[in-house]
């Protein structure tokens, strides 16, 4: 018997086993929790944070490729796989002196100014300092160049969670045929649907006012194929993620959210922790415990603990701490304690472990809802916008519907609110009653929290915004400077110019701008949900110029 | 937001961009009495904020071109003058010829340049692939290239004037909106705004794409409209490319900043207004990746991280407006910069804040003087080099 060859690719020199429909990150994980890369600035071990493909914790170079991120993309015979910015290796970075050099972080508003004539010098060492990888080989592209995938339909709806697949079945109960998106790999089919897998959707811009005239999805494909699907009526679903948290060196590898904590072990590899400590006490806690329960020594909550996560952590013997400030971590280049600290001034606790697992607040996945135009409101239940919307979906913008939780629903209302829009698309009627959604009144939990933590003695780096190494210290300093408001803080400092968008430094620094602005965070502002979603190839985008322009309607 | 502090001022100054905030302080050098800067907006929400941060010398007058050489001068300086360091970085500026024709239009702006003793050169083929690597074969057959044109980092030259000015004590009101500019017998009285009427003999209209609406409010047929332009920034890398690269043919200007992005534009039919709003088009991402991945293959895997898009305030003979507006005494233009406020800011408005002053100054009235666009008479001259 023969067996079947096996396609590999190559990663510091070794080669690995590639498998369909495994990443990159996939593999490595087989040997542990890998650090890929060194953050841009002080050059922090970085390992993955987010296993959903929207932080820089896992960004390689792939075959000439910057910025791949390595639990997006599936390895093909001979790839070759290298990690970025890093000096001599990633292990032992000789740019991580930085870190050291600079504890009060690296002014480049005020510094580097003289003597004059070491500006051209200045200029050299910061330019080849910055930046995350090498520029893309000539070859890589070549590769890339490929005709679009382009379709349309009566109704595409953008994400195949659990809304958006009960819409497609519903809308094919009445007779439609859809298109649904979504950026995952591994996406079930929908009989009747037209499901498209590893699809990314980068941009909705607002419908042309011309009678009759539809919306134009623009998207990619990995590795880099554009994609445009154009439809009168968009369904957004794109769901929500587990949000970041702000304390002492909190980007430590082994932080993880609750996404890529749960993602890492549904992926079938070991675990990549043993004794977890969970930041968190609500429905994705309990998650996080029914899945992962073996091995999590700890759970730490903001505020009270709800008595059903009390139950399960019980069972389970892991000891809870309520009303804890999550203060700092420690470790080299892993985690190996936290520190926390009772609310009120209470006394420290550490706590030994191998991993910090955020499952405090999920926010939603809401930029398509910007860009197309659609109002938004804001909900002190998770501290974030939401369109407004009507019980059946319906958002200010005709033709754009919103439905589960990257709509405001809560539980089982996301699977209602997939039912009512289909039968609102089509025309048809529904008795509505009300869905339940996010809390859009009160204070978020958050804002009494970080009121206490940014008050106590800081140990380790803050950082606000880890893709462009933003410490709070900017932030704060910004502040003092005079300067307010959550897009001038952003233009002064930096903060959520990053690869991730803005989606981990964003809702924290609202909660402490408005905290140090002394106003409500929905008067802090919200920094322009600027296009793309994803940071999307120039090749694909290029392969949709001709495509697109007899719509062009602006 | 913050009121007016006081209600009676020297001089108002319409727009917190570059263009106010810099007029703002020369006037305030020279002791003016009280001074308002008003914006709608916050800091660096306009087209000050919204550039791709290129500073040039090559024009196609000598007008201009001594304009922005000053300016070059101004910005050399600025780190030290203002406390903030805008990275101003003279690695040229490259315009690119795809044919022998576009190369021979390139001529007379290279030789205007020489005469002023600046050391343009003329590149071949071989000296554009020099420069920026990676170019596809046979996408230029040359340019031309002036060394010490170079790009800043926008941002920082507005903190570092916001904060010079209010040390100064002018009054920065920003998130308040002017309704109109108020008059009595023909001449200015002051600004009604949306924080109630405020007194200024002096007002100084530096709204960019918004100044066109301005002047007309107040009654001045002016010929300034507002284009929307829109920019990109990809994912940012190490520096592979040096200067600021500009083909002529469809516009398409890009460099690479501090921070290791591209940041680039391309010029896209828009119609005229402020009405398309500050978003970007769904013809612009493809059009700008199509272009910059012709010229620049290796660039097709590089990600795009965001676009925007910002207003220029242009003029039909690409100059910008300085002076008094002699039909409504005490109103003064400071606009129709056509993209290129930045670029010409530190110069320009100097002679600005002299008119303000009631002092002479050095510019052609009839190139730059806000009477060129009435009666009959043909423009003294054209600029048309109003890219990047």
């Amino acid at each position: 018997m023969v067996e079947p060859s096996r396609s590999r690719f190559w990663f510091e020199g070794r080669s690995h086993d590639a498998e369909p429909g495994r990443t990159v990150l996939d593999r490595l994980l087989r040997h542990g929790l890998p650090s890929l890369q060194r953050s841009p600035r002080y050059h922090r071990p970085r390992a993955p944070f987010c296993g959903i493909g929207q932080c820089t914790g896992c960004l390689v170079r792939v075959n000439g490729r910057p910025n791949v991120r390595a639990c997006r993309y599936v390895p093909g015979e001979g790839d070759r796989v290298e990690t970025e910015n890093a000096w001599p290796s990633r292990r032992f970075d000789l740019l991580a002196a930085f870190d050291v050099m600079f504890p009060n972080g690296i002014d480049t508003l005020h510094g580097f100014r003289r003597p004059a004539f070491m500006t051209p010098l200045y200029h050299r060492v910061i330019r080849r300092l910055a930046g995350y990888g090498q520029p893309p080989s000539r070859e890589s592209a070549t590769e890339l160049r490929g005709p679009p995938r382009v379709g349309s339909a009566d109704v595409l709806i953008v994400g195949a969670g659990r809304s958006g697949r009960v819409a497609a079945e519903a809308l094919v109960a009445e007779g439609r045929h859809p298109i649904l998106l979504d950026r995952r790999a591994d996406v079930a089919p929908v009989a009747g649907a037209d499901v498209w897998a590893s699809t990314t959707a980068s941009f909705l811009p607002p419908r042309p006012s011309t009678p009759g005239a539809a919306f134009d999805l623009i998207g990619y494909t990995e590795p880099a194929r554009g994609v445009l699907v154009r439809a009168p009526q968009v369904i957004v679903a794109t769901g929500s993620y587990d949000a970041s948290l702000l304390f002492g060196s909190n980007d430590r590898p082994g932080v993880l959210t609750g996404d890529g904590a749960l993602g890492f072990a549904r992926s079938g590899s070991p675990a990549p922790f043993h004794h977890a400590v969970v930041f968190g006490a609500g429905d994705r806690a309990r998650v996080v415990l029914d899945e992962l329960g073996d091995h999590v020594s700890a759970l730490v909550a903001p505020g009270e603990i709800p008595p059903e996560t009390v139950r399960v952590a019980s069972a389970a013997g892991i000891p809870l701490y309520p009303r804890s400030l999550l203060c700092t971590t420690e470790g080299r280049s892993r985690v190996r304690a936290v520190e926390i600290r009772a609310r009120g001034n209470g006394s420290s606790t550490r706590l030994e472990c191998d991993a910090v697992v955020l499952v405090h607040r999920r926010l939603p996945n809401g930029q398509l809802f910007f860009q197309a135009g659609a109002r938004m409101n804001w909900r002190a239940g998770t501290g974030s916008y939401y369109p407004v919307v009507g019980d059946d979906g319906a958002t200010s913008v005709p033709g754009l519907w919103a439905i589960g939780s990257a709509s405001g629903t809560v539980g089982a209302a996301s699977v209602g609110s997939g039912e009512r829009v289909a039968a609102a698309v089509t025309g048809g009627s529904l008795p509505l009653s009300p869905l339940e959604r996010v809390r859009s009144d009160g204070s978020n939990e958050l804002e009494g929290y970080y009121r206490e933590l940014v008050r106590i003695p800081r140990r380790g780096r803050w950082i606000a915004c880890p893709c462009e190494d933003v410490l709070l210290e900017e932030i704060e300093q910004t502040t003092r400077a005079g300067y307010r408001g959550v897009e001038v803080v952003k233009r002064y400092s930096g903060l959520g110019t990053g690869l991730c968008q803005g989606r981990y430094c964003l809702p924290d620094a609202l909660l402490l701008l408005s905290i140090a602005e002394g106003r409500p965070p929905s008067e802090v502002g919200y920094i322009t949900q600027r296009p793309p979603v994803h940071p999307t190839p120039i090749a694909a985008l290029a392969a949709l110029d001709g495509v697109l322009t007899p719509a062009e309607g602006t | 937001m913050s009121a007016p502090a006081r209600s009676n001022y020297s001089v108002a100054i319409v727009g917190a961009g570059i263009i106010g905030l810099y007029t703002a302080y020369h006037l305030a050098r020279a002791g003016t009495g009280p001074i308002l800067v008003v914006d709608r907006g916050f800091l660096s929400s306009g087209a000050s904020g919204r550039n791709g941060g290129g500073v040039r010398q090559q024009w196609e007058t000598r007008a201009t071109l001594r304009l922005a050489r000053e300016s070059v001068a101004a910005y050399r300086r600025f780190g030290r003058e203002f406390g903030y360091n805008i990275w101003f970085r003279q690695s040229g500026y490259l315009f690119l010829a795809e044919t022998d024709a576009e190369l021979a239009r390139l001529r007379p702006v290279h030789d205007l340049v020489r005469s002023e003793g600046l050391d343009s050169r003329v590149l071949d083929a071989d000296g554009v692939r020099r420069l920026v690597d990676g170019i596809a074969p046979g996408a230029a057959v040359g340019g031309t290239y002036l060394g010490t044109d170079g790009t800043l980092y926008p941002f920082p030259a507005l903190w570092g004037l916001y904060e010079a000015v209010r040390a100064l004590d002018v009054e920065v009101a920003l998130g308040v909106e002017v309704l109109g500019v108020t008059t009595a017998d023909g001449r200015v009285t002051g600004l009604a705004t949306s924080r109630g009427p405020v007194t200024a003999s002096r007002v100084v209209n530096a709204a960019g794409g918004w100044s066109g609406d301005l002047s007309r409010a107040a009654g001045l047929d002016v010929p300034n409209h507002a284009t929307r332009h829109e920019i990109l920034a990809t994912e940012p890398m190490k520096p592979f490319l040096d200067p600021m690269v500009v083909r002529p043919s469809d516009g398409l200007y890009f460099s690479q900043t501090m921070r290791g992005e591209i940041v680039g534009g391309l010029t896209l039919p828009h119609a005229p207004g402020t009405g398309g709003g500050m978003s970007s088009s769904a013809a612009f991402l493809p059009r700008m990746a199509a272009s910059l991945s012709r010229l620049v293959p290796r660039l097709g895997s590089l990600g795009v991280l965001r676009a925007w898009s910002g207003y220029y305030d242009d003029t039909p003979d690409g100059f910008p407006i300085i002076g008094e507006d002699l039909r409504c005494p005490g109103f003064f233009h400071a606009n129709g910069f056509g993209g290129h406020g930045f670029m010409l800011a530190p110069s320009a408005t100097r002679r600005i804040a002299r008119a303000v002053m009631g002092e002479a100054t050095d510019l052609d009235p009839g190139l730059f003087g806000p009477g060129r666009f009435t009666g009959a008479a043909r423009p003294a001259a054209v600029e048309r080099l109003q890219l990047g």
